[in-house]
């Protein structure tokens, strides 16, 4: 509209920004419960409608994130390909048999477990896949559900920057700045292990109380049930760790991860059409199609703010409140990343940081590198805070709590302000001692 | 006299010791089991979190509902085992509320409750050790709350 209008350049950025700020409105409080695939695409529609960004711009930019939306279509296939073999179930049971009938063991290995599938298979396969599987396995055995289920919820987060396959966080931030593999570990494994470890100790603390007994072997369901075909859950273990091990050479070589995960995915793919374990219309259905729309929504919105300059005068008010030094860097990094996932959830966060991190090109190297590292660890660990959603949902929570309505959900929120700042924390120092 | 009594997969000992200690003239027995739909919500929120509709796969979520009533279906013969005779109520919900909702319904005059689901062999006394639907059944029952603590004599006396 405003191609033919003649409008003061002002008025476009004030209208662009007051679409862009409504659409994450829109994301944050989801009303009518939208999906907010719809709310996303009805930012970026309304703006190409508005012509505050051209068809032609809007298509570069999906066009620039082919790497960000290829990766998800290949990690979510790979989870759903991996469960339709019965993997998960088969390793919860193995690692409730490694458990010699202690609580505590068991615990320790579905972090152990979490950790593992974070890493390979991103927090996405560990929070959606591994949570519901190990809900069925300890209400089985009749241990304490929830301490179980807190522990896949949160490891998946805490070990998703692992490797930059981990979270599909970290791919949309090393899509625009590629880190190299010996650069991202070094910024970033030692203050993953700390973190996890972190976790660990004061999820033992809380819950020690849940965590001293036993189980009863009889209650363990027999391994051979989980696997629902033998040569194709072999055949996906094989798969799977032909795919790991890809992963890290393709992150040392620089080759585009979205690749490998699509290839492996479609290697499952064959496997299980070929054994008749699922057909193309029910693997489709295991993917979460909607997730394509809102990260094109987000990206075309974030796209037409970029071009009015406010994600650049973000990015330098980020560096102007660090100081242009490392430690204010990596501080500031995280605590923007952290509370914003909080308030608009970690994928719009990511972009709008991502777009924000491009302003910074001239200040030095190490600086750089603490915002990008800080960004990716904030996003990863920062949704754990407000565990039931983000921050409009605990308020909504509070709102009821003081209608005099009882919400289970604060006793979640509880755990989440406990051990996530600790980690947050930590996580920033050694992330800084190590640029 | 309609005794209602709350199983939770850890105390059916317990509480028909705790039964014993009533007259049996007139007695009839309750026994409550309620699935806790709490952690369903929390693997909602989750993939909520994650972009995805709330509920998970059919077949997975079929699986979780299966295992639920499995498990609620065993704890109650359980505690037939135990005080046979006794009516059974299973509910699924929010275990405090449907306890207090149940005990109204079915007219009870009394409900036997634990502090808490006990899964250590040793238990402690101390502060805390009533947990929050043992609490909540307290502070809103409909009737006389008979709360089953365990004996606790060998870690006294506390310090005065």
């Amino acid at each position: 509209m405003f191609q033919f209008i003649s409008v003061p350049e002002l008025t476009k950025t004030l209208i662009a920004s007051f679409v862009g700020v409504l659409t994450l409105i829109g994301i944050m409080t989801r009303p009518f419960r939208w999906n907010e695939a719809i709310i996303a695409m009805g930012g970026a529609g309304l703006l190409l409608l508005l012509g505050l960004i051209s068809p032609a711009d809007a298509f570069s930019t999906l066009c620039r994130d082919w790497n960000t939306f290829l990766f998800f279509l290949g990690m979510m296939g790979l989870s759903a390909l991996a469960e339709a073999a019965g993997l998960f179930d088969w390793l919860a049971v193995q690692a409730a048999r490694f458990a010699r009938q202690r609580a505590w063991l068991l615990f320790l290995n579905v972090f152990l477990l979490g950790t593992l599938i974070s890493m390979i298979l991103s927090n996405d396969a560990t929070a959606l896949i591994l949570t519901p599987v190990v809900y069925v396995l300890v209400t089985k055995l009749r241990l304490p559900v929830l301490p179980f289920l807190f522990a896949c919820t949160f490891i998946a987060d805490t070990a998703s920057f692992l490797l930059p396959v981990s979270n599909p966080i970290n791919i949309i931030i090393l899509s625009r700045f590629p880190l190299d593999l010996l650069t991202f570990l070094r910024l970033l494994l030692l203050p993953s292990l700390i973190v996890i470890a972190i976790n660990v100790g004061v999820f033992f603390l809380l819950y020690r109380r849940e965590l001293q007994g036993q189980f009863k072997p009889e209650r363990l369901p027999p391994v051979n049930e989980t696997i629902k075909h033998r040569a194709y859950f072999r055949y996906t273990y094989l798969v799977l760790v032909g795919v790991a091990i890809a992963y890290v050479l393709a992150s040392a070589a620089r080759f585009p991860l979205s690749l490998v995960a699509v290839g492996g995915a479609f290697l499952l793919l064959i496997g299980a059409l070929g054994w008749k374990q699922t057909t193309l219309w029910e693997t489709g259905k295991r993917i979460s199609w909607s997730i394509f729309g809102f990260i094109a929504g987000m990206s075309i919105v974030v796209r037409s703010i970029e071009d009015t300059g406010l994600t650049t005068k973000f990015g330098h008010w980020l560096l102007d409140l660090s100081g242009g030094g490392t430690f204010g860097a990596v501080i500031v990094g995280t605590a923007g990343a952290a509370i914003g996932t909080n308030l608009i959830n970690n994928i719009p966060m990511a972009v709008v940081m991502t777009s924000a991190l491009g302003s910074m090109q001239h200040a030095p190297v190490a600086v750089q590198h603490g915002f990008i590292a800080a960004t990716m660890f904030g996003c990863a660990l920062g949704p754990n805070l407000t565990t039931v959603g983000s921050l409009a949902t605990v308020l909504w929570l509070l709102i009821l709590r003081r209608q005099g309505i009882d919400v289970s959900g604060l006793d979640y929120f509880k755990v989440g302000v406990i051990v996530t700042p600790i980690m947050l924390l930590a996580g920033a120092l050694t992330i800084w001692l190590l640029l | 006299m309609r005794v209602l009594c709350c199983l939770d997969g850890t105390n059916v000992e317990p509480i028909s010791r705790a039964t014993t200690l009533l007259s049996p003239e007139a007695l009839t027995l309750g026994l409550i089991y309620v699935i806790d739909k709490g952690p369903h919500h929390e693997i909602e929120h989750a993939r909520e979190r994650h972009f995805r509709p709330p509920v998970p796969a059919p077949a997975r979520e079929h699986e979780m509902v299966e295992v639920e009533q499995g498990s609620a279906q065993e704890i109650i013969e359980e505690g037939l085992r135990h005080l046979s005779g006794a009516e059974t109520l299973q509910r699924e919900g929010r275990p405090e509320r449907e306890i207090v909702n149940a005990a109204a319904e079915w007219q009870a005059d009394l409900i036997i409750i634990c502090p808490r689901a006990e899964y250590r062999d040793k238990h402690k006394i101390g502060p805390k050790s009533v947990g929050h639907v043992a609490r909540f059944v307290l502070d809103h029952a409909p009737c006389p709350v008979f709360l089953v603590r365990p004996m606790n004599r060998d870690q006294f006396p506390i310090k005065r």
